[in-house]
């Protein structure tokens, strides 16, 4: 069944998360990273969260998570995040198109702070193959 | 301390990154993202799939390229842009090395752009987890 190209556009409710000393932590360790630091890429939790979390289970696009594979990922940081505070993320069906035999679906992820300014921007694409 | 402007030229090399992937940093990875597709901590469903155990994350993967980057940099606030394609699957016990070549470098945004990749090897073969990729830093 393909994507619900009428899904394009769609802003998910945002979420609040909060920065966690302990997380950043477990997510460092991870990672190979020596904890002195938030690593980069621990806006990803957040990011999952607030937006694949919420495709998987959005009744009206059609999303079979045993068909998706991650095709392409960028983040663009304003600046680091910050142990302690709390975020704002929101995320967006940017587009859904199709490519082939498969299609496409970019999600748009804003992670905002305490007094609205965009920390970060998340752009997951999800490659989605056809059923078999 | 971060990396100046001074010493980072077109064509220089970032100091690559290895290590070999284990079952419990991909399972510590799916509790600390919150990324519990069974594809990365069940072999039957992932052999189910066409692999033959379980994978690790793509952004497993992009996260080893982001500390490659880091280190590098002096300082994790350098890094400003982080844009990767996702080409090939990591399996458990595979050796993945981060790299990079400086693309560009403008003085007056005091920011370069690097080619980035994550190779994998595995039985003496080597591909690419990770290519035509792009970072791009800012210089002090």
């Amino acid at each position: 069944m393909p994507l619900n190209v009428a899904r394009q556009g769609t802003t998910y409710p945002a979420i609040s998360f909060l920065v966690e000393e302990d997380h950043v932590r477990r997510f460092a360790s991870a990672v190979g990273d020596d904890g002195t630091f938030v690593s980069p890429t621990f806006v990803t939790a957040p990011e999952l969260a607030a937006g694949l979390a919420r495709v998987v289970a959005d009744p009206d696009l059609g999303l079979d998570l045993a068909r998706v594979v991650h095709g392409q990922q960028e983040y663009e940081w304003t600046r680091p995040v910050a142990i302690g505070e709390r975020l704002t993320v929101r995320s967006t069906i940017e587009s859904i198109r199709a490519k082939g035999g498969l299609e496409l679906l970019t999600l748009r992820t804003e992670m905002r702070d305490g007094q609205d300014e965009l920390v970060v921007v998340g752009r997951s694409t999800l490659i989605v193959r056809a059923p078999t | 301390m971060t990396l100046r402007l001074e010493d980072v030229s077109a064509g220089m090399e970032l100091p690559t990154l290895a290590k070999v992937v284990t079952r419990e940093q991909v399972r510590s990875y799916a509790d600390a993202s919150g990324d519990q597709n069974p594809l990365h901590r069940d072999d039957d469903v992932a052999r189910a799939a066409g692999f033959p155990g379980v994978i690790a994350h793509g952004m497993f993967t992009m996260a080893h390229l982001a500390s490659c980057l880091v280190r590098w940099l002096g300082d994790p606030g350098a890094l400003k842009r982080l844009r990767v394609q996702f080409r090939a699957p990591v399996f458990i016990g595979d050796t993945i090395v981060a790299g990079g070549v400086v693309r560009s470098v403008d003085p007056s945004t005091r920011r370069a752009v690097l080619d980035v990749w994550v190779t994998v090897e595995r039985d003496g073969t080597t591909e690419h987890a990770i290519r035509r990729s792009e970072a791009e830093v800012e210089l002090a």
